[in-house]
């Protein structure tokens, strides 16, 4: 089942947490890619093409959303969510196409990456998603 | 015969014979008859008695009649004795006797004819006693106008001494006196201190003429308004006959201060009854005056003044209270004054919560005292009042000058649980992060452990029940440890229909509990907010609520419209209110801080803090009150949230928000009603 739906990109400086979101991601059917920091994902990012790259917030040297805003800057067309422990959502988040709590679940975050991954499907080449429309409480 | 006053008759002769012939022919005259032998003789007579007539001869030896007549018209005594010569007709005689033109001078030729001599003699001596009588009556005159004179004298005397008493009160009075000695007041005296209070020479005539008035170093003014000449006091009185008394007046020195003059005047009469003249009194009031504007702005500054001033005398009578007073504990002045401070105020001191007594020996002792005291307003409200006390220099009164600072140590002690509350914020924020990542961790294991191929059942059925076990712990951090904010710009949330489904939500163990739904919603409650955090509030308030009531009750839920006032926005309250058991007043205040519980191992302690500060954020308010009597208890929690509320999309820092409200969250208990 592996890699049929799309390649996504993990990131998180933290050994166990990556590796834990990697596997409940292989089991979704995703192909799934580790980087242990921002730079790292962004040399990952050059290298190969990824449907979409999912971020830890808090990491030393490079925020996830420093890393959001560098990924959005040369490929605005390249999904990013961010995956966070804090409750609420920072301020400084709004250049990512979605922002989850660490503790929603495995569930909750599956259903985010699919609704960003089908509303990138459906609009043109051109055009960027309205990352509002994304905000499934809406 | 002898009714009259016998006259001495004095009979001068040297021969005794002719004596003896005199002496027969007058004893019938009833006269006292006194012989003498020789002039000599009859001198030494004359000396020593008053002698009315001297019939004498005239041809005497040694010295004859006529030498004894110059004798006694020399001698002042003697001169207006009548004379008598007794004479032989010779010319020379008789031209000698006709010499002596003026007094009483007589003579007799001889021979004697007893009917002559004894009428001329009878003449002489009635002559002599009328001289005598109107003598007599003339020193008795005398004497009377003596007397009367010198009477006269001692009245004058008196008089002078009472003018000159007058004159000198006058001038030591005090009080400036004017006086006028004509009715149309063309004269006025006056003394030295009316002098100086006009600011005139003594002396000076004080007449005030139209021509002269300009010329006057001085105006005078009543009320404000220049006097005409005519509406002088002094003038006005000997005008109209009519006393006037206390006229005001205001004396304008020509570039300089003024003096104040309280005026009395009164018409003089003559003895007609026409006036002749005026006097008037001039009582200077400038110090009174200006001590009266002294006092009224020492008594304005202490209306203005937003302290409590009031003085109460040493049996605690009050006597004063001012404008500050009746704002600050909503007594006024008339229903105050005559009643005991410690009836209407009910003090007590803060520090030990003992009643005034304390103050009261203080102020004996030091005559001071400062220091923080408990109040009773009118509205039956306690109060902290700064108060400075002090006991008057004569010991009849104390001053007490009070300051309101309830709301000082309300917003200190705001503070301090803000600061609180901010410091738990950050370590709930931090406490948050740090749990939040292993348990994504341990949730993202058990979801991989659980669908794991090798698992038998059991092993997945415990795999599965770790998972729920998880979940609950995911749930509380999300619920206590801060708020999920599901979108990033707020949208329409209707209020009641966030409370419906909360109740859907409950409603199992609202029918376990048997708790009976009362619930009017006169307002769909739509405002402009988050739903998560919202329902959050109200699933806090409701379950608080339901488990409160563990034995059934009644929960009521109310959505209202709130208008705009008192610089409140307009929105919804919404209240919560169950019949539990309760909220005592010792809690009452730790209710909105965190780890604060009764629910001991059941609740976070968080709830109502989170709530609290949910509904800061949207620029709201929840205030609670809570009954307990015997006939059932009551406890209802009401929010207001504001239609909309800028600082709902904004991150607004913590402090600053909670500051706004803090009044708001102070929360009324009304447990002892």
């Amino acid at each position: 089942m592996a890699g049929n739906k799309g390649a996504i990109l993990c990131v998180d400086d933290e050994d166990a947490p990556r590796t834990l979101r990697r596997l409940i991601l292989l089991t979704q059917g995703y192909e799934v890619f580790a980087a242990a920091s921002g730079r790292e994902a962004l040399q990952m990012l050059a290298n190969r093409h990824f449907d979409l790259v999912l971020t830890d917030h808090v990491m030393p040297s490079m925020t996830g959303t420093d890393l959001t805003r560098h990924i959005k800057s040369t490929m605005p067309r390249m999904p990013v969510i961010i995956i966070s422990g804090v409750n609420e959502i920072p301020t400084d988040v709004s250049y990512a196409d979605l922002f989850i709590s660490k503790i929603e679940g495995p569930q909750a975050l599956f259903d985010g990456i699919a609704q960003v991954l089908e509303q990138y499907r459906v609009t043109s080449e051109t055009e960027i998603p309205d990352r509002q429309a994304l905000n499934p409480s809406q | 015969m002898s009714r009259h006053e016998q006259a001495n008759i004095l009979m001068v002769d040297d021969q005794p014979g002719k004596l003896l012939s005199y002496e027969a022919i007058l004893r019938d005259l009833d006269e006292n008859l006194i012989q003498a032998r020789s002039a000599r003789e009859a001198l030494d007579v004359l000396l020593r008695q008053d002698v009315a007539v001297v019939l004498m001869d005239v041809s005497m030896p040694d010295i004859d009649g006529f030498e004894l007549a110059d004798m006694m018209h020399q001698h002042p005594r003697f001169q207006k004795i009548a004379i008598i010569f007794i004479s032989a007709v010779h010319l020379t005689d008789l031209d000698r006797i006709k010499g002596y033109q003026s007094g009483a001078v007589d003579y007799i030729s001889v021979p004697v004819v007893p009917e002559v001599l004894r009428a001329k003699v009878s003449v002489f001596a009635e002559l002599h006693r009328k001289t005598r009588q109107l003598e007599q009556l003339n020193r008795e005159l005398e004497q009377r106008v003596e007397e009367r004179t010198e009477e006269i004298r001692e009245l004058n005397s008196q008089l002078e001494q009472r003018i000159a008493e007058l004159e000198t009160i006058m001038q030591v009075l005090p009080v400036g006196v004017a006086v006028s000695q004509d009715p149309e007041c063309r004269s006025i005296t006056c003394n030295a201190a009316l002098s100086e209070l006009f600011g005139v020479e003594p002396g000076d005539n004080m007449v005030v003429t139209k021509d002269e008035i300009q010329g006057r170093p001085f105006e005078i003014y009543q009320q404000g308004r220049r006097l005409e000449i005519e509406a002088l006091p002094l003038q006005m009185s000997a005008k109209t006959g009519q006393q006037l008394g206390s006229m005001e007046l205001e004396i304008r020195r020509v570039g300089g201060d003024s003096s104040y003059l309280l005026a009395n005047a009164i018409p003089l009469f003559r003895e007609d009854g026409k006036v002749r003249g005026a006097v008037g009194a001039f009582f200077d009031m400038t110090r009174r005056k200006q001590l009266e504007n002294l006092l009224r702005e020492r008594a304005d500054l202490l209306e203005l003044a937003t302290e409590a001033v009031m003085v109460r005398d040493m049996s605690g009578v009050l006597r004063y209270w001012n404008a500050g007073a009746e704002a600050l504990y909503g007594w006024r002045r008339e229903d105050v004054l005559g009643k005991k401070i410690d009836d209407v105020l009910h003090t007590r001191v803060q520090a030990d919560g003992r009643g005034s007594d304390g103050v009261d020996s203080a102020l004996a002792e030091n005559g001071r005292w400062s220091g923080d005291l408990i109040q009773v307003t009118r509205d039956g409200i306690e109060i902290v009042v700064a108060s400075r006390q002090a006991l008057k220099e004569d010991g009849s009164a104390v001053l007490e000058i009070n300051r309101d600072i309830t709301a000082q140590l309300r917003a200190e002690d705001a503070l301090r649980r803000t600061e609180r509350l901010a410091a738990m914020g950050r370590v709930a924020g931090v406490i948050a992060h740090e749990i939040n990542n292993p348990l994504e961790s341990i949730t993202n294991t058990f979801y991989l452990l659980r669908q794991h191929p090798s698992l038998d059942d059991e092993a997945r059925y415990y795999a599965k029940l770790g998972e729920e076990e998880l979940i609950r712990v995911s749930h509380i951090t999300r619920q206590t440890l801060g708020f999920y904010r599901e979108s990033k710009d707020p949208v329409e949330v209707s209020l009641s229909e966030l409370l419906d489904e909360i109740l859907e939500f409950q409603a199992r163990r609202l029918e376990i509990s048997h708790i009976a739904i009362d619930k009017k919603y006169l307002s769909r409650g739509a405002i402009q907010g988050f739903p998560g955090e919202l329902k959050q509030v109200f699933l806090n308030l409701i379950g608080n609520a339901v488990q409160a009531m563990p034995d059934g009750g009644r929960l009521r839920l109310r959505v209202s419209e709130a208008s705009c006032r008192n610089g409140r926005n307009a929105g919804f309250f919404i209240s919560v209110t169950d019949t539990g058991s309760g909220i005592p007043p010792e809690h009452a205040k730790h209710l909105f801080e965190p780890f604060f519980t009764t629910k001991s191992n059941k609740g976070t302690g968080l709830g109502l803090w989170i709530s609290k500060g949910i509904v800061q954020k949207y620029g709201g308010s929840i205030r609670f009150r809570s009954c307990q009597r015997p006939g059932g208890n009551a406890t209802s929690f009401q929010v207001f949230l504001p239609h909309s509320h800028r600082n709902a999309t904004e991150t607004v820092p913590p402090v600053a928000q909670a500051r706004s409200s803090q009044t708001e969250l102070m929360g009324k208990s009304s447990g002892r009603e």
